[in-house]
This record gives C-alpha cells, structure tokens and sequence, in this order.
C-alpha cells in the first residue's frame, strides 16, 4: 500500500506525468473506438442459440401438388438422416408443425396447402452434443438447398432456428412499396437477385405467391339455361366430381365423431394424362349432369376452358401495397451484410432509378421513364436492432444525467460530478476491448450484444461508486488539514482494498455469466468494464481530482 | 456510563434498533424460508412472455378475384382498424375469394383489451360488409395458448397392423383424458385422419349406366336422414317410444343402396362404385416421423401428433409432467394396440434444467465470493457476508414471486448480475466494522457503540452508490420493443436486490458482528 501511495504520489507531483496518464487514456478512449468502423468488433442485438432443435420450412411454388411436395420432403429427410446428432425428424406436409416462438412470427400457424411442409429436427442433448445447432444449420443449409431445391423449380427450403431473444418475421426484411403491381414484382425480384448475390444473406426468398398456370372454366349461361340447368347445378357437380364432398354423414357410437359418407369420383377416372387443355375438355365431356328432362348435357356443352395466370396475393401494410422480400444471415450479424446488400441495391439500380436515401437506412426509388415512386424499407430483426441499441443508448444517456443530478446534490458541485461521470464513462474502454479479446479466443465471433449494453449502463453504477468512496475519503482528509496531493494519495491507496475487493467479487459472479451466449455479452461487458473501471478510479480520477479546482 | 453513540443516518438507525432485537434472527430465518418456498413455487418458464396482441380477421368473398377483395373488404377494413388506439402495423393480405388482415398492436398493450377492441370494431362495422360476404371470423392472438409446451408424437409400430384411423380414435380417447388435468388450456392434434366411409364412382360405368353425380348424391342423402325418438302412449297412458334404426351400419348397406332403376333392373351402388370404410382421403395433410431404431434414423412413418398447451401463469413444469405421467400409465394399453410414442417438446424439462442450471451457476457464484472473502477478510468476517446473501436473494425473489413475475432465465440472469453488486454493501460495511475495531482509536467504546458507529460512518455515501446503481436501471424499464419487454425482469429485479441489500447490509452485518467478532486486544498488538 505504500508502495502504491508514493506512486500516485510521484504522479501527481509531476505535470508530465499527469499528462501522460490523461494521454494513454484519451489513446485508449479513441482506439477502443476506432474497433467499431474497422470491424474488430462487430454488433448483433443477440448471438445465436445453440438449442437441441431446428425447423426446415419448405415451400413449393404455388401450384405444386402433394405428391411433389412428399419428393422434396423425402430428398431433405434422407440428407438428415445421415446425421449422428438427430434423434428423430418430424413431417408434417400441408400445414405448419406445433407452434413454437420462431412459428409465431413467420406465420406457421396460417400454414396451408399442397405444397407447403415444415420438417422439425430435434437433436441429441446439448451437454452432450460438441456441435451447435446454428453450426449444423450453416453446414445442412448449402446441402440441402443444393440437392432439394432443384427437384421442383421455385422451391424455397429455409432453415429456421429458434431465436435466443424476441422473435422476428426475418433477420432482415426488405418491405418495397408502390402503387403499380407488376412493376413492383418486376422491381422485388431484382432486389431479390441483388440479395441473394450477397455475401452471408441466406434463404432469400419473396413473400407472396407465384403466378402459375390454370385453367378457367367460363359457363355459356344462354346454353344452361336451355338445358333446363343453373350454374348452381354446374358449380355443384364439378366440385363432387373432381374435389369430393361430404353429402351425408353417419352417428356411432364408437367413433369419436360423425362418420361422413364421402362422394368423390374414383382417382383413376378423376386423373388427367397430362396438363394440357384438350385433356381437360376430354374430361369434361365424360362428365354429365341430369337435366329436368332427364336428359344427360355433358359438361364441356356448357362451358369453355381457358388457360390463364392465377391472380396472386395483394399484400398490403398500413393500407399501401407492399411486397416483402426476407433473408436470414449465416452466423453473422446482420448489420454489415445489410450494408453491403444497399450498396449493392443502391450501385445496380442507378441505371434504372432514380434513388434518394430516406429515413435512415431506407431509399426511394424512383424509375427514371415512368416517373413512379417506390419506397424500400429495411424491417425484421435490423429494425428491431436498431430500436433496441437507439433505446438503449437512450437509457443510457438518461442514467449519466439521473447520476450526475445525484452527484451534483451530494457534492454541490458541477466539476466533482463531472469527475466521477468521466471516470464512469471511460470503463467504455474495457467493455470495448473485453468483447474485442474474446473475439480473438472464441470460436465463433463474439458479438457486441444488447446485453453488453445492458452490461455497461450497469457498470455505469459500480464505477461511479468507485470515485464517491475515493472523493469522499480525500474530501474528508483534507478537513483535517492534510496536502490536497497527500490525501488523494492516501485516500486512493486506502481505497484501493474495498475497490479490489468488489472488483473482484463482481468479477467472480459474472465469470458464470461470460459462459452463456446469450449474457455472455452482460458478463464479458462487466468483466473487463470492471477491471478498467478499477484502473480508470484508482489513476485516472486521482489525477483528475487533482486538476479540479472544486476539490480544494 | 459509556458515551452513546449519536447515530446520523438510517444506517445507524436501523443497526441500533436491530442489534439487540430478538426477532432479528427470527425475521432472518422468516426471509430465507419465504425465499425457498417462493422459488419452489414460482412458475418457472425458459424464456419470459412477451405481451404480444394482435390478431386475424378473415372474410370470405366467395368468387371474387384478389383485386376484387382487397377493394371492397381488405380496404375498408383495414381503415376501420387504423381507428383502435394502440394498433402499430395492420397487414393486408387479399386472394381470391378471402381477405385477412392482420392486426399488430405495440409491444406491452394490454392483450384482453385489445383483443376485446378488436372485435368490436369488426362488429361494429359488420353493416358495411359487401353483398355475399361470409360472416367475418376474428382470432386474437394468444401466445399462452398458441404455443404448446409439450408435445408428444405417437405412431404405430407396424403400420401394416395398426390402421391410421384406428391410432386417431385411440389418440383422441387419450385426449379426452387430459380435460381434467389443472391448468391445460389446449389439446391439439396434427396429423389425424378420421374415420369415412369412401365412395369412389367410376366415371366409365356411370356413363355406361346413363347415370349422372348428381343422381347418386341425391340417393346418398336420402339414405342417411334420421329423426329422433318417437314417443306414444297405450290406451292406458303408458310411453311406448320407438325409433328407427340408423339405415347405414356397415359398407355393405352403402353397397346396396339402389341408385336407379331401369328396365325392371335395380342398379345398386356397388355397380358404378368402390365404397370403403377408411379414412378421409381428401385430407391432403399428414404428419411423419422418422425415428432412431437400433441406433439408426429409420423410415418416416406416420404420426399423429398430440400438443398440449397451458393457461397463462402456471407452471409449464408441473403440466408437463402430469401430463406424461398420464400417457405412461396407457403405455401398457398403447403397447399392446401396437402404438409407440416420442415426446418431441418438452418446454416444462427444458424449463426445469434451465432453471436448475442457474440457480447451480448461482450457487456457484456464491461459494466463489465467500471464498475470496475468506481469505481477503479473514474467515469471520467472509461468512457474516455469506450469510447475508442468501437473505438478500430471497427476499428477491419472494417480492418477484408476489408481484406475479415467474422465474425464468431472464430473472436469473437479473440475480446472477445482482450477486456481484449486492455484496458491495456488506463488504463497505463489514470492512468498516472491521477497521474500527482494530482501530486504537476504539479502545475504550464499547462494542455494540463500534458496531453502530461503523455502520453508521458509511451510510451516506453507500447510500449515495447504491441509489446511483439504481438510477441507472431506470431508465432501461423503459426501453420499449421486444427485447424491453424481454429484458423487464433486469430493471424489475435489479434494483429490489440492491435496496434489499443496503437494508440487510444495515441491520443483519453488524448484529453478525456482534455475534461472530470479538474486539481485538490491542495492548497485546502494540
């Protein structure tokens, strides 16, 4: 202690000195800065989760039947099967799997149709496990994409992982509004291409329905009228014929429910060689419907087909019209791919458009020969990033005012409450260069989170805590009539023991923290916030003190 | 008589009032118990529930295009809903013949009433909706229920043996036995296929037999009408009541029914039609599992899966259980039907280990510090801090228990953060006690004046720190979005285990002391 008194001592004796100390920090400050723009350290709002379970949605195109869908179903088992972690693989083919949080938001539940499936993977436990869940999904996702999603042209097989925090619709949405339908297709889908060229950007995907071929059947109502028929008649038997209903239905008692008769036409006399319209009408004429007279029309007599593009889906949000276009990152955050991919949107569409930057991250688009506007709104998990990092930040302006009115109150001075928010702020440096350090000894990147936030407005407490103890004990010496520069050294050496001693225990209790990937960030954060907190108040605030004019 | 000791703060207040109190130890041992039974009855969950409202509405427009429907249903609707307060996103969705719109409100709106909001408004502008609209359906969201904690998958172990319609009438049987189960709010089944009697026509003998769809339809429904009892009385006033039989039992009473008669000849059914009794072929959904059979993934064979879900605030563990515990007891009469199961959920285990895990990790943490103290303080004063902390967690978590909160790995995080600061005042404390009573200063005070002075000493500004910690937990209740509302239990918890522990730093460190430290013999130290 001794020994650490004449140091402080020795440092506060000399000018040079001092302004050594303010240098190295301020060269500290700025360094551990200049991490973020030179990505040395990267953000995320959370890391990911290894869990014991994972999702494949799988989506034909609109139009595809089940049978098609069971091939792609059976090409992503037999790639999983070769798997050693997977307990059991579960299939549920035209409809979603039992709802879970990442379900919710991307709309499992509404799940319905030929040809969409959801394949649920459930693995070994994840003590006994060496391999992450987010780590199987990067190595499975190029594989199966690559062997399944050729079998049917327009399928898309997406990856989902349970998300460690809040659920979202997608790491990153791309929301494109406009007024025209078609352009704003055309549009999305030129987005999508530049987004799936992008590095890092998986399962890019447009939500909405493909257009894909029908057949309209339009009655000649002159003719069924002449038939003594109605539409009613036509609509009825069409739909009997080819879909089946339930006409009648049967009580038991020992069955849990009715039991319905169902009339439906036989599969080998309903099937159709080929898709092809001659086909159809050959079909119809075979099927006939009973007239008053008791006279038998074949239906091809009462209608005409024709070969038409389905209608898609109008989506809309907040009553505009809207098309979205979703991507997942792989194993990044989705902060820097989301750059590179507006760049990339802002660089290919030059030609085309007109492109201004809106709010933040947005842009308008405006097409330079039609002269129609289009806005491009980034959603999902960057916006729900950036609300929570800008309320965050809020948060924690608003605890360095609430503490530095609580230290004005306390000490009646501007300049004493400056101190310890100063030396408060600067364990910034620490949590910087924490998450910097265990970058370098992690495997997998270890991002700066929302919780290394949370981490450090905390800090924020601890630290000042630091500096009251210092400046109280100083203040207090020095009514005994001890030399401003003795009694801060003194002070700081007595100080020093409670200050290590807390140190250490908040390091200790959040060593268990650091291990979890969630609050790793809220540990490593504490952690080394902790040890230059200690550094900071034990020489920083020292000299600091001895500048201010208030402390006398 | 020795010179009193003239306390300043609270600190030394609460140290004088409660040095000699015997109830001290008595409220102590009061606060760990309550902590206990808190911690054991809280309902534990993995992740904390996000306040999320919002719901679906969707109108049928038969026969209209996409075009169409957004015009006349998704529009004016989406309008209508812009009025509810709270609403942040309203999402269209128009295709032909069916228009939804999907209602989110702001993250932490109050969900009952803005379920309740939404409805009404649909009602309210039921008088606006287009000639030939279907009545529109309104589905809230509701996460508690929605989402299922357990999830069991049950298949036949020989497909040949145990027909799919059979598993579903076995499933549902079990289903039907969960009802009474305390705070199950949803049993659902993915997968089934139920019982149908099939009439498949051949379009080649239909013809053949100058016989049209509409005709067979006809004859079907005739078959199956029924009516209920007949009730007449004898001459003397008794009941006789009868009934008529239900006209369909098997296949073969479909098989006979006459269909037409031509030419003196009955055309039965059986002649233009397979009929079967199996299961609903025009259910395209269907569920597989594909399972480890003697180490290897198997073939994926069919499922039904079976999802239970529980009401708001109860405890996912104790559901789980229960329920399995049930299912293992029809495991005898599910073997013998040839029928296996696997749980593929299980959110009350995954709860539980989580939970556990913490609480170790916890534990952990504890036994580190009290070590460090030890050995930095001396091993009196590290087990006066020790003792204190488990108080200061139970009272914690028994103020998060009453005030609804479960537990779960957010809230656990929230102690673990805590444990490395609510120390501090104990240490400030004990370290100052400490320094006064090998102070020469304190020779001649009596004990109890060095306890109260001591703890009083630094009252003001370990007050001063620890409202400043506070203070910067504040403003983080705030934050809004979801990863706020996901977060809450941090600024909820934080700043409970900080003021407990400057109040068990101020009443149970010195009557610790008291018990534990002896004033040293400072003539022998000089």
């Amino acid at each position: 202690m001794e020994k650490f008194e004449h140091f402080i001592y020795a440092i506060l004796m000399s000018p040079s000195k001092k302004k050594l100390v303010l240098l190295i920090t301020l060269l500290a400050f700025i360094a551990s800065l200049f991490m973020f723009p030179t990505h040395m350290v990267l953000a995320k709002m959370l890391p990911g989760k290894s869990t014991d379970t994972f999702s494949i949605y799988i989506d034909l195109p609109n139009g595809s039947s089940a049978v098609e869908t069971k091939k792609v179903n059976a090409c992503v088992v037999s790639i999983l099967q070769k798997e050693k972690e997977i307990q059991n693989i579960e299939i549920f083919s035209g409809m979603g799997s039992p709802l879970d949080y990442a379900g919710l938001v991307k709309g499992s539940g509404f799940k319905m149709g030929e040809h969409v499936s959801e394949i649920v993977v459930n693995l070994s436990s994840i003590h006994t496990r060496d391999e992450a869940s987010f780590m199987m999904v990067h190595r499975l996702r190029p594989l199966i994409q690559q062997t399944c999603e050729p079998l049917k042209m327009g399928t898309s097989i997406k990856m989902t992982e349970q998300p460690a925090g809040p659920p979202t619709l997608s790491a990153i949405v791309i929301e494109l509004y406009g007024k025209d339908d078609h352009a704003l297709s055309a549009l999305a889908q030129e987005v999508k291409n530049i987004v799936s060229k992008t590095k890092n950007l998986v399962d890019v995907d447009i939500l909405g329905d493909d257009i894909y071929k029908k057949f309209e059947l339009i009655v000649d109502k002159e003719k069924i009228i002449r038939s003594s028929l109605s539409i009613a008649n036509v609509n009825e038997i069409l739909y009997l014929s080819f879909e089946g209903m339930q006409i009648a239905h049967k009580n038991s008692e020992n069955s849990p429910s009715q039991i319905p008769i169902f009339l439906v036409l036989s599969d080998k006399s309903k099937n159709i060689n080929h898709f092809s319209k001659e086909e159809l009408v050959a079909k119809l004429t075979a099927v006939k419907l009973l007239n008053e007279q008791g006279m038998m029309v074949p239906l091809n007599e009462l209608v005409s087909v024709q070969e038409v593009d389905s209608t898609p889906t109008v989506m809309s949000k907040n009553l505009q019209r809207m098309v979205s276009i979703v991507a997942e990152t792989d194993l990044v955050s989705q902060v820097y791919p989301l750059l590179d991919a507006r760049s990339a949107i802002k660089e290919k569409l030059s030609e085309q458009f007109e492109i201004n930057n809106s709010h933040l991250f947005d842009l308008e688009l405006k097409d330079k020969k039609s002269g129609e506007v289009f806005t491009l709104v980034w959603d999902g998990e960057m916006k729900v990033t950036m609300d929570t990092f800008r309320d965050l930040g809020a948060a924690f302006i608003a605890a360095l005012v609430l503490i530095f009115l609580l230290m004005v109150i306390y000490y009646k001075s501007y300049a004493i409450a400056g101190i310890i928010l100063l030396g408060s702020f600067l364990s910034i440096i620490g949590v910087i260069f924490g998450h910097w350090i265990m970058d370098i000894f992690t495997k997998e990147t270890f991002f700066l989170t929302a919780t290394s936030l949370i981490g450090f407005i905390s800090l924020m407490g601890i630290s000042s805590r630091n500096s009251l103890l210092l400046i109280d004990f100083s203040l207090s010496l020095m009514k005994e009539g001890v030399d401003k520069q003795k009694a801060i050294a003194n002070a700081t050496a007595t100080r020093a023991k409670p200050i290590f001693l807390t140190a250490a225990a908040i390091i200790l209790a959040s060593t268990l923290l650091a291990s979890d990937p969630i609050f790793g960030g809220l540990g490593v954060a504490l952690i080394f916030g902790t040890i230059a907190a200690v550094i900071v108040s034990l020489i920083v605030v020292p000299v600091l003190m001895d500048k201010a004019k208030a402390i006398h | 008589m020795i010179k009193r000791y003239k306390e300043r703060y609270l600190a030394g207040y609460l140290a004088r009032v409660f040095l000699h109190n015997p109830l001290t130890m008595v409220i102590g041992v009061t606060l760990i118990v309550l902590g206990i039974v808190a911690l054991l009855m809280m309902p534990r969950e993995e992740d904390p529930q996000i306040s999320i409202s919002g719901g679906t509405i969707i109108i049928s427009l038969p026969g209209a295009s996409a075009d169409e429907v957004e015009k006349v249903i998704v529009k004016p609707l989406e309008r209508r809903i812009k009025e509810i307060k709270g609403v942040e996103h309203i999402y269209g969705v128009s295709s032909d013949s069916v228009g939804i719109v999907n209602v989110m409100y702001y993250i932490g709106e109050n969900r009952e009433a803005s379920n309740l909001k939404l409805y009404d408004k649909v009602m309210q502008n039921m008088d606006q909706l287009p000639q030939g609209a279907l009545q529109p359906l309104v589905r809230p969201f509701d996460i508690d229920i929605d989402i299922p904690v357990l999830s069991i998958a049950f298949y036949a172990k020989d497909a040949l043996h145990v027909k799919n319609v059979e598993l579903y009438k076995k499933i549902e049987e079990l289903r039907n036995e969960f009802g009474n189960i305390p705070n199950v709010a949803k049993t659902e089944l993915k997968g089934e296929f139920k019982e149908q009697f099939n009439v498949e026509v051949d379009l080649g003998k239909l013809a053949s037999f100058g016989l049209s769809m509409g005709q067979i339809a006809q004859s079907l429904k005739s078959l199956s009408s029924s009516v209920p009892n007949i009730n007449n009385k004898t001459n003397d006033g008794k009941l006789v009541i009868f009934g008529i039989k239900n006209a369909i039992e098997k296949v073969e009473d479909i098989e006979n029914l006459i269909v037409s008669r031509s030419f003196g000849s009955s055309i039965y059914l059986r002649d233009v039609a397979k009929i079967t009794q199996s299961y609903d072929i025009q259910n395209l959904k269907s569920a597989e599992i594909s399972y480890r059979e003697n180490g290897i993934l198997g073939e994926a064979r069919e499922q039904i899966t079976l999802s239970v879900s529980k009401l708001k605030g109860s405890n996912a563990v104790v559901i789980a259980e229960d329920v399995l515990k049930r299912v293992e007891a029809h495991k005898a009469s599910l073997d013998k039907a040839g029928i296996g199961y696997i749980v593929t959920r299980n959110y009350g285990e995954r709860a539980n280990s989580a939970v556990n895990e913490l609480v170790f990790h916890l534990l952990i943490s504890v036994v580190i510090i009290a070590l460090l103290l030890i050995v930095v303080l001396g091993w009196r004063e590290g087990l006066i801090v020790t003792l204190t902390v488990p108080a200061i967690l139970a009272i914690t978590i028994f103020i998060a228990y009453i005030s609804g909160q479960t537990i779960n790995r957010i809230t656990l995080f929230a102690f673990l953060l805590s444990l490395g600061l609510l120390v501090d005042d104990v240490i400030v404390v004990i370290e100052n006690i400490h320094r006064h009573l090998h102070d020469k200063a304190s020779k001649d005070k009596e004990m109890d004046e060095i306890l109260i002075e001591a703890t009083d000493e630094i009252g003001a500004p370990t007050n001063i720190a620890t409202i400043a910690i506070i203070l910067t937990m504040v403003p983080m209740a705030f934050v809004g979005q979801m990863m706020g509302e996901f977060m809450k239990p941090i600024p909820l918890n934080v700043p409970v285990a900080l003021l407990s522990s400057l109040l068990i730093a101020y009443i149970f460190t010195p009557f610790l002391a008291r018990k534990f430290l002896k004033k040293p013999n400072h003539k022998e130290e000089v």
